[in-house]
């Protein structure tokens, strides 16, 4: 199939691994997914010491839950990014181990304490899950497929992270200054997590052409920010004077995006942002150290599969 | 048998044994939660979590029988003083990192002696106890066949066995702390009250009874495994180690844990827990 | 040798098992389950799956999802009382569902 065709064909759920695509379609679908993987891996990863800290054992058990199904959702998506044919799951941990993998921008950001826990496991669950709603029609079936369960799992984070927001912001006076501050500290970032404004991205969205992504940043964005500015006031936070954020004629929010620290951005998109590497080294190192496990159960050198070229021929 | 709520002997007894077994579940899955993102693969990842879920969800059944007794939620966990946890001092032993062998060896040798001890508490004269045994039964299994199935897999190679024998060697004496005491008059109070239907002298005669012979089958060494040929097995002083957790003693690493699961809940000064939840039937 | 055949009804739909073949290898495994799964109901795509690589594992060897009290991994356990959004209304509604067929079963 040449690539006029996949555009001209492109629709929920059209192409599956039987299809002949071409490698262009193969690369773009391979990079997106694996993005999204690592990101569960690495949302997981932050998440993780918060099962610890967790002030109750009621708590403790739905963090414990929730990175679970992240790490979860990591299996179903590199699976997914798999059967593209272009990297093993294994080559895609060893390039996120070793800094050369792509994930979400909040996951880079180190977390201190509880009262940051709702700006993650509600914002950006809450944001995330827009995004991964319309994924349900993305053009790879895997993906699509991956996105199904994936949904029907998250809704219970983002509520868990709702009820720890309403907790904090019904505690004491400290516990709301502080969810407020995290808050502040916090929603930049949040609103980043779109990127920029389609206008100002120079190359052509491939990936929407081919019906891999089903809406734009800016109508995500959008959706985000009309669910969840309501709700964030709803619990007694205040929205940042910066970024400026106002309701057009429509109703709808607007980001004045130079308000927004881009060149952090983009420092934390290639991964040289200096505080987030602690992350992603302290995750390459836990894989590291259990190197020796694979090696045990699947033999030293065995090709993915476990399967020796000759039992397969 | 129904609780007499004026008996302060069997108020006692119960309690003590509420919170050897809570406390013992709770912990470990508090030591367990440290292989999240940190395990082998993401699928061993997700079983690891899996389990440990599992043994919180003990603990707070265990817990939950303590409010009956009229405790508060805080003081079982979050405000009662680190010297007064009753967990043996297997489960708060630290992991080295990447050593998967040891959540594995610590498994095997927890869940053999859990699955006993849920076999002594079966026909319990406290009937909630009774009761509750039923639901923790039908979890334990795969935990003790997950952790068999890997030691297995794990013997079978050089450098994975070395390691494993490392583990046994660690961990054997602590696990033998899972059959001490937290208070001798209090114990046999257990028994004798029929709370539990076994001493933990025979209990411990029993875990070593299926523990040595079935560790030996996989060619590895057991600490102390002479015993076997005197008078049958038994657990003796020489063999335990320092601190063995039931009376109050623990390891350094235990204030540390302690530490951090408390920090949060001090650190906010909160003064209650929060419950999703309501109380399990 | 016994293949286990499933079957896709239509584009982006799961691969459901419907049944199995017998045939000598995978090629003709395909053929045969074409005609004898595929002939008559909608179709879009069959898998076959020699069925000695087929494990399994049922209730009688593990309790799925638990015998204890896991309501935390649930959004019913969550109530709120806000309006959430239709993507976390959608997954509650799906919740609930695999729920009461988790109560049934």
């Amino acid at each position: 199939m040449d690539i006029e065709t996949v555009k001209e064909r492109a629709g929920p759920r059209e192409f599956s691994p039987g299809d002949d695509l071409p490698e262009e379609y193969r690369k773009a679908a391979t990079r997106m997914i694996e993005f999204h993987a690592n990101s569960e891996i690495m949302g997981a990863y932050l998440e993780r010491p918060f099962i610890r800290q967790a002030p109750s054992i009621d708590r403790k058990l739905a963090f414990s839950a929730k990175v679970q199904d992240e790490i979860g959702h990591g299996q179903l998506l590199y699976r997914a990014a798999e059967t593209l044919g272009i990297k093993t799951r294994e080559e895609m941990l060893d390039d996120l181990a070793e800094g050369r993998g792509k994930f979400l921008n909040c996951f880079h950001y180190p977390m201190d304490g509880w009262v940051e826990t709702p700006m993650i496991a509600f914002f950006v669950d809450g944001a995330a899950m827009r995004r991964q709603a319309t994924l349900r029609r993305t053009s790879w079936e895997p993906y699509a497929h991956a996105m199904d369960k994936v949904c029907f799992e998250e809704g219970f984070h983002v509520k868990h992270g709702e009820d720890i927001l309403r907790t904090l912001m019904n505690g004491s006076r400290a516990e709301q200054r502080r969810t407020q501050e995290a808050f502040e500290e916090w929603w930049p970032r949040i609103i980043q997590f779109f990127g920029p404004t389609d206008d100002k991205s120079t190359h052509h969205d491939f990936a929407a052409d081919v019906g891999l992504k089903q809406m734009t940043n800016d109508e995500l964005r959008q959706a985000f920010l009309d669910m969840y500015v309501p709700k964030a006031r709803k619990y007694g936070l205040e929205i940042p004077e910066y970024p400026r954020v106002s309701q057009n004629d429509e109703g709808r929010w607007v980001v004045e995006e130079d308000d927004l620290d881009w060149d952090e951005f983009f420092t934390v998109a290639k991964n040289n942002y200096e505080p987030g590497l602690g992350q992603i080294n302290g995750r390459a190192r836990a894989q590291e150290a259990v190197e020796w496990v694979r090696d045990v159960i699947e033999g030293d050198g065995a090709p993915a599969g476990g399967r020796s070229p000759q039992a397969a021929d | 048998m129904t609780l007499d709520p004026n008996d302060l002997d069997e108020r006692e007894a119960l309690a003590a044994l509420c919170k050897r077994l809570g406390d013992d579940e709770f912990v470990l899955a508090e030591r367990y939660t440290e292989w999240q993102v940190r395990s082998p693969s993401l699928e061993s990842d997700l079983a690891l979590s899996n389990i440990a879920q599992d043994e919180l969800g003990h603990a707070r059944l265990w817990y939950d029988l303590l409010i009956d007794l009229g405790y508060e939620e805080p003081e079982i966990v979050y405000e009662r003083d680190a010297d007064e946890w009753h967990h043996s001092t297997l489960v708060e032993q630290p992991f080295a990192e990447g050593d998967w062998t040891d959540p594995i060896v610590r498994s095997y040798l927890y869940d053999v002696a859990e699955k006993l001890r849920l076999a002594t508490l079966e026909e319990s004269t406290h009937p909630k106890i009774a009761d509750r045994v039923g639901k923790i039964q039908g979890e334990e299994n795969y935990h003790l066949e997950h952790a068999q199935n890997w030691l297995e897999r794990l013997v079978a190679d050089d450098e994975g066995k070395e390691r494993v024998q490392n583990a046994v060697d660690r961990l054997f004496p602590y696990a033998l702390t899972l059959f001490e005491p937290v208070d001798p008059d209090v114990e046999d109070d257990i028994v004798d009250l029929g709370l539990r239907d076994a001493t933990l002298a025979e209990m411990g005669e029993e875990w070593l009874s299926v523990v040595i012979p079935y560790l030996e089958s996989l060619d590895l060494d057991v600490p102390e495994s002479g015993v076997e040929g005197m008078d049958g097995y038994a657990v003796t002083d020489e063999m335990l180690p320092e601190h063995v957790g039931r009376d109050g003693s623990h390891t350094e690493a235990w204030s540390d844990l302690f530490e951090e699961f408390t920090h949060t809940y001090h650190d906010l000064g909160r003064d209650q827990s929060t419950k999703i939840m309501g109380r399990p039937e | 040798m016994i293949w286990e055949v499933f079957r896709q009804e239509k584009k982006g739909d799961y691969h459901t098992h419907c049944g199995n073949v017998h045939a000598p290898d995978r090629e003709m495994a395909k053929q045969f389950a074409a005609i004898q799964h595929g002939r008559r109901k909608p179709t879009n795509s069959i898998w076959v799956v020699p069925k000695d690589e087929v494990g399994e594992i049922d209730t009688d060897d593990v309790p799925f999802g638990g015998t204890t009290d896991k309501a935390y991994r649930w959004t019913t356990a969550y109530n709120l009382q806000t309006e959430q959004a239709r993507e976390v209304e959608e997954s509650d509604s799906e919740q609930q569902e695999a729920e009461k067929q988790r109560g049934e079963a």
